[in-house]
């Protein structure tokens, strides 16, 4: 077999990526299994073994799924406005679903905590249209949360769909009506099968980056929802415990990795038919 | 008309200010082919659209089989549509892309499974059915394309330009093809086309479309030797045609002045008219002492152009409304670019229609 030169392309970037990537992860992996007296699984134990560390893992999951279902449910609407949109329409809606992507996560997080605070603009606009009475909680509850994590991954979300969608045949649809399909009919026959790639990449793209979150939680949340990538920071900066935060990155790792190859072989398994 | 199967009436559709249809009114009888022929822009597509369901009309009615359908949406509609490059499910196979419309009507699938095969089998695709759709040539796509339209058995089949992804010589072959196979189901058939040859292929009649109106509705003979207008005589095949004054007029005949000699055409346009007479390229021969009845002029040619079955000459002409193509079975010796040739065609080929 004759060998594509075009192949050594890559070479550099994926001599980069090696190097200050996989280097680092390999260590890290090592690390998670390397105890003062040689190897050992003591750090998963220790992980898996505790239900505090256990919750810790299913309230990430938890959190990377609403995530992940809500940036799913506002942005695949977006994303067909978006590749619909004609002309100035598309340059303004762009603006407003990309804009947020070049504000650093901290400063949207911090913008959240102001606008959510018990004087912050919310709670002062409903107490003045005499909505409320006293200041409602709402900074530091899982709705706020919530509501900030689907705000920070949700251009996440529009990118691939949009991607997909702009792409499709718009007599597709036209097709489907002049053959007796009802618009429904043909959103799920249709529409729905060939926009299923974008939906792929952005749910894996979303879910392996809020999974991981850490920025988001920590200012909107603080101690109360603990998510792996916290407790991570703690084992390394606080507890020096770098058996267990390695161990829990290799958890982490793992379930990102798990949804990221599950995505990628459903999505070879949709496009192939 | 009794028989008649589809009725546009009074159809218009504007774009913002562009007025895309205008008052347009059109009449198709059961089991007819009609083509809506015209340069792009025309309105031919929106119109088409606009009997499927796709786009609403702003004004006017539109009837399938006595049946007021202006109000429905596509889906309700009943109205088959073969789309330019097809519009295949590209998601689906063969088999699926056909069963499409009958899943989407409710039809069992034990009672669609025969109907499926049966229209596999009428278009030929049957050793097809299990091929994705994105693997066949574009002379098998239109197929599927037509076969999915067909089984759901709609009162009335929309092709537009459903041949303009095809290769020249397919095309020829898939035009017969499909007027055949639409011949045999029986269906009422709409044509939408830029292409005069093709119009003249595929339809009982044709529709000249010019600016969102009928220009002229009749049967390609027709339509070729009895223009109506000078947009027609130039949409549909060649001509020599001349600009000139209208010397002298009576008996149903006008004499007109042009710039290669006298002409005299059956018409009637008062002394003085500003006029353009034409005549078809195969009607004018090479003659300098012709039988009776005849116009003769004077011309050189511009160029030779040798297209097997025929020559054609064109004629050194300034520019402006004149205009000479001449069809000659047979090349005479000595005739090249640069020749002086004399013409002769009959009176009762000359038409004469006032200058645009």
């Amino acid at each position: 077999m004759k060998r594509d030169p075009l192949g050594l392309l890559a070479l550099p970037g994926v001599g980069y990526l090696a190097l200050v990537f996989l280097a680092p992860l390999l260590l890290l992996l090592w690390s998670s299994v390397r105890g003062p007296e040689g190897w050992t699984l003591d750090g998963y134990v220790r992980l898996l073994g505790d239900p505090y560390y256990r919750g810790v893992i299913a309230a990430s999951l938890q959190l990377a799924l609403i995530t992940t279902g809500g940036a799913l449910l506002l942005g695949y609407p977006a994303a067909f406005a978006l590749a619909r949109a004609r002309g100035g329409w598309q340059v303004v809606l762009f603006a407003l679903i990309f804009l947020p992507l070049t504000v650093s996560i901290i400063v949207k997080s911090f913008g959240w905590g102001i606008v959510l605070r018990r004087d912050g603009i919310l709670n002062w606009a409903l107490l003045n249209l005499g909505l409320i009475e006293r200041p409602v909680r709402m900074i530091f509850t899982e709705g706020a949360l919530y509501a900030g994590m689907i705000n920070v991954f949700l251009p996440f979300m529009v990118l691939p769909i949009f991607a997909v969608v702009r792409m499709l045949d718009p007599r597709l649809p036209d097709a489907a009506a002049t053959l007796g399909a009802s618009p429904w009919f043909s959103f799920r026959r249709v529409t729905l099968p060939l926009s299923l790639p974008g939906v792929v990449a952005g749910v894996s793209l979303v879910f392996s980056l809020s999974v991981a979150a850490y920025v988001t939680p920590s200012l909107l949340m603080g101690d109360r929802y603990m998510t792996m990538s916290m407790v991570m920071a703690k084992a390394f900066l606080n507890l020096r415990d770098w058996q267990l935060g390695a161990a829990m990155a290799a958890v982490l790792l793992a379930m990102a990795l798990a949804v990221v190859v599950g995505a990628a072989a459903l999505q070879r398994r949709l496009g192939g038919r | 008309m009794n028989d008649q199967h589809l009725a546009v009436r009074g159809a218009s559709k504007r774009f913002g200010t562009a007025s895309v249809l205008d008052d347009l009114s059109l009449a198709v009888a059961r089991g007819e082919f009609v083509s809506l022929l015209g340069p792009s822009g025309c309105g031919k597509t929106t119109l088409l659209r606009c009997i499927a369901g796709l786009l609403r009309l702003d004004a006017g009615s539109i009837a399938v089989a006595g049946r007021d359908i202006s109000a429905l949406p596509a889906h309700r509609r009943n109205v088959g549509v073969v789309f330019q490059n097809y519009a295949l499910f590209p998601h689906l196979t063969v088999a699926q892309n056909i069963g499409f419309g009958l899943r989407a009507q409710g039809v069992p699938a034990a009672a669609a499974a025969p109907r499926i095969a049966e229209a596999l089998a009428l278009v030929r695709m049957a050793e097809f059915a299990d091929r994705p759709v994105t693997a066949l040539s574009g002379g098998q796509q239109q197929r599927v394309a037509v076969a999915r339209a067909l089984v759901v058995r709609p009162t009335l089949l929309l092709l537009d330009e459903p041949f303009s992804a095809l290769d020249r010589k397919l095309r020829e072959t898939m035009q017969v093809e499909l007027k055949h196979l639409l011949r045999e189901v029986g269906i009422t058939a709409i044509f939408v086309t830029h292409d005069q040859e093709e119009a003249l292929v595929v339809s009982d009649r044709i529709a000249v479309m010019n600016a969102g109106r009928i220009e002229q509705l009749a049967d390609p003979a027709t339509l070729y030797q009895r223009p109506a207008s000078l947009y027609v005589l130039d949409f549909v095949g060649q001509s020599m045609r001349l600009g000139g004054t209208v010397s002298a007029a009576g008996l149903g005949e006008v004499t007109v002045e042009t710039r290669l000699g006298t002409v005299r055409a059956p018409g009637a346009f008062a002394p003085g008219s500003r006029v353009v007479v034409a005549v078809r390229p195969e009607a004018v021969t090479l003659t300098e002492t012709p039988p009776g009845g005849r116009n003769t002029l004077a011309a050189r040619v511009s160029e030779v152009s040798f297209l097997g079955s025929r020559t054609q000459l064109h004629l050194d002409l300034p520019a402006g409304e004149d205009r000479g193509v001449v069809e000659l079975p047979r090349l005479p010796p000595g005739i090249g670019p640069g020749s002086a040739v004399p013409l002769a065609f009959p009176i009762a080929d000359t038409m004469v229609f006032p200058a645009a």
